[in-house]
């Protein structure tokens, strides 16, 4: 008699199949974002005592620098950034998210990415990050399709910062030079602390903070320095 | 074709689809398939002579439509949910058929490429590489690590390189990533077709639910109620498929399917949701019939009838001490069929209760399981939804079998204050015999103590299903505790509705409720 499972001899039918560039492209993507992951894990343990972050000048100063500190030596892309943002939207992978020291963390991989342009898409992301754009150097330009947190473009340092949907207050707190561009809304404190560089707002902005230079527009119109808004000094 | 088919199918381990047929179409696709019967256009093949033999194109082409068959989508509920993904970012309903068509289409060939011997990637060579082809092209250049014949550099194919189109767990995100990434280049496909008012073909087929049988669209549904987080997105994947669905024939009917009225949305959500739940029903129980039937044996003793002899147990003997004769007793045999009565349907849809086209709403969820379990045993079901009955908020269905009618009660909200009309529910009991009663509510009913006697006064099997924990919930227990034909039930989660067991009368020294 037959076998009839003879002509499937030597077929597994649990093979893996050939290895194509698309398995090492993304293996290699979960290694970066391991050790992405990785960092971030450790600018926590540092800064983030008993899972509580102060969001002051000297702290955010101090993760900054641990920050950059971590990411020395990670090969990734901008597409790493925002798989990163991602990923910080499911708990599942992340520990536990505390958006201050994501945003400086996230904003270090972008201040020392490669690509002079870097697109993050966090219009899924449900979670607002604070602290994006943070420090953004010269000759950079970051576009952030979807909505931000608090404390944006906060320090900015001549790069471009656009921000495709609405930001919350402290919008450009800080900012020395550079343009921040907001597609919709801000909310309070916006330029506050600001000394220069400009900041476009397309919707509404809710309040302005002590701002001491620069530009601000809303809707197309300068608001800042006007009649109604002088600067403040210190 | 009769070469090629069975090296195929052998390749991909038998899957159960008919055989293909070949046809001569003026159409520049080359496949179609529809519920399951692929079609394969001979003049395409005839075209593809010059650059590879129809043989190999013909194999390519069957292992396409079989990797979707057999991976991707595999199924109606994981189209929907690859749809319903890629309409969330994309927010146009054209735009969004595009991309989880690209997208199966991606993952289909790669698997066929990656898990089985296959010249797809040499008729993708040989394909037309124009807009969206080019970029698929180039994208599958770079994850198969074929030539293709494809030039030109896109910055999209970096983003899409990185998606792990294998991972089925992963589709979810993979599809807003893929539908994001290839959005500028849809709308453009979408511009140049409403400008020159043609239709973008795919050279391997479109995907449409006109590929599955009415049955795979049947359970698809079904699955996809169960997968979906709320009634809203159900109803809007549905709403951008109704024309579809019933050009195909797929109504709200009898068995949702058939020639009906148009398809309900919300009312499919619940009927396809609460076939996912059976719930048993307790029969009526037997009654006496008088007639003597042998119970027991005792011991014969001389001068006892020996009609009643049990030669078996007796060893053929009659002596005293040895032979047995049978107790007789009255039997509990049928002097009725056991049997399902038909079942009256009451539902709470006051303020407080859920409004079911907004929210799932439990109240709803359960009526519908109910009546399914009903109606699935060729019984009747009556509905009495009320709200504020005496301010005429109420809806009185008599007893059909009519499931869409039914749903369309069940379904139906008011919103407005609690009283029930026993007036009402009396009159719908007198038009069946004795029917069993399901109501359910959140017992904040303003004439509770009413509702209370009344079944206090009956005797039909009465099955309490009471949304949430309150202290009228608990006024219910009480009052109708001494009532073995009333049970009650409490939901506070899907979870719990397979619980509740129509009809059950609680047995005396059985553990309270």
């Amino acid at each position: 008699m037959k076998n009839p499972f003879e002509e499937f001899r030597g077929q597994s039918t649990r093979s893996k199949g050939k290895e194509l560039p698309l398995d090492r492209i993304l293996k290699a993507k979960e290694e970066t974002l391991n050790q992405i992951l990785k960092g971030y894990e450790n600018l926590l343990k540092n800064e983030a005592k008993d899972l509580v972050w102060l969001m002051q000048y000297s702290t955010v100063i101090k993760a900054y620098s641990i920050a950059e500190e971590a990411i020395k030596g990670i090969n990734y892309a901008a597409e790493d950034i925002e798989e990163f943002c991602y990923v910080l939207d499911k708990t599942d992978q992340v520990p536990y998210l505390i958006t201050g020291p994501a945003g400086v963390y996230i904003s270090a991989l972008c201040n020392h990415a490669e690509e002079e342009e870097i697109v993050l898409r966090l219009q899924d992301v449900g979670i607002k990050i604070n602290l994006l754009g943070y420090r953004l150097p010269e000759g950079k330009r970051l576009v952030i399709e979807g909505n931000v947190g608090d404390f944006t473009g906060i320090s900015l340092e001549g790069g471009e910062l656009v921000i495709e949907g609405s930001a919350k207050n402290y919008t450009g707190a800080g900012m020395k030079k550079g343009r921040i561009i907001v597609k919709q809304n801000v909310g309070f404190n916006t330029g506050h602390g600001m000394t220069g560089g400009e900041i476009l707002v397309g919707g509404r902005i809710k309040g302005l903070g002590k701002v001491v230079g620069g530009k601000i527009y809303e809707k197309g119109q300068l608001i800042f320095p006007s009649d109604d808004y002088r600067p403040y000094y210190f | 074709m009769k070469k090629v088919w069975p090296k195929v199918r052998r390749n991909h381990l038998f899957p159960q689809i008919p055989p293909p047929q070949l046809v001569e179409s003026d159409e520049e696709v080359a496949l179609e398939i529809k519920s399951k019967q692929m079609t394969i256009n001979v003049n395409f093949l005839q075209a593809l002579t010059e650059k590879m033999s129809p043989e190999d194109a013909l194999q390519a082409l069957l292992d396409h439509g079989i990797s979707h068959y057999m991976y991707c989508p595999w199924d109606f509920n994981t189209h929907l949910m690859l749809y319903s993904e890629a309409k969330k970012v994309l927010r146009d309903k054209r735009l969004a058929q595009k991309a989880a068509s690209y997208f199966m289409d991606v993952v289909a060939n790669t698997y066929c490429v990656k898990e089985r011997e296959t010249k797809i990637p040499e008729l993708y060579r040989h394909l037309p590489k124009e807009g969206i082809q080019r970029i698929l092209a180039l994208l599958y250049q770079v994850i198969w690590g074929i030539d293709l014949g494809a030039r030109g550099e896109e910055e999209s194919i970096k983003r899409l390189s990185r998606i792990p189109y294998l991972e089925k767990r992963l589709w979810k995100e993979s599809i807003k990533k893929f539908a994001k990434t290839l959005e500028e280049f849809l709308q453009k496909e979408m511009e140049s077709e409403q400008k020159s008012s043609k239709k973008a073909q795919n050279p391997l087929g479109e995907h449409s639910i006109e590929n599955y049988t009415l049955e795979e669209i049947d359970k698809g549904l079904r699955e996809f109620a169960s997968s979906v987080d709320d009634i809203t997105e159900f109803r809007e994947t549905v709403e951008d498929l109704k024309d579809e669905l019933a050009a195909m024939g797929y109504t709200v009917g009898g068995m949702g399917r058939g020639a009906g009225n148009p398809i309900d949305a919300d009312l499919l959500y619940y009927m396809k949701l609460a076939e996912n739940y059976t719930l048993p029903i307790k029969k009526l129980p037997m009654e006496k019939s008088g007639a003597l039937h042998p119970h027991s044996h005792s011991p014969w003793e001389v001068g006892k009838p020996v009609q009643d002899i049990d030669p078996w147990t007796s060893f053929g003997k009659i002596m005293p001490g040895l032979t047995q004769t049978w107790v007789r007793r009255e039997g509990e045999v049928f002097g009725e069929m056991e049997k399902i009565p038909d079942c009256l349907i009451i539902i709470d849809s006051s303020g407080s209760m859920t409004n079911p086209r907004e929210r799932l709403s439990y109240a709803v969820l359960g009526a519908a399981c109910a009546c399914n379990a009903y109606l699935k045993n060729s019984k009747r079901v009556a509905v009495y939804n009320f709200s504020d009955a005496f301010r005429g908020n109420k809806l009185i269905l008599d007893f059909c079998k009519e499931k869409e009618s039914i749903y369309w009660a069940i379904c139906r909200y008011f919103g407005g204050g609690t009283a029930i009309d026993l007036n009402d529910v009396m009159y719908l009991l007198k038009q069946s015999e004795k029917p069993d009663i399901f109501i359910i509510t959140d017992m904040q009913i303003t004439n509770l103590e009413k509702l209370i006697d009344f079944f206090n006064s009956i005797e039909n099997r009465v099955t309490a299903v009471h949304i949430g924990e309150n202290i009228y919930a608990a006024r219910f227990r009480e009052g109708l505790k001494q009532k073995n034909n009333v049970s009650l039930f409490l939901v506070k989660d899907k979870e719990d509705i397979p619980k509740i067991v129509l009809g059950k009368v609680r047995e005396y020294l059985s553990s309270p409720f």
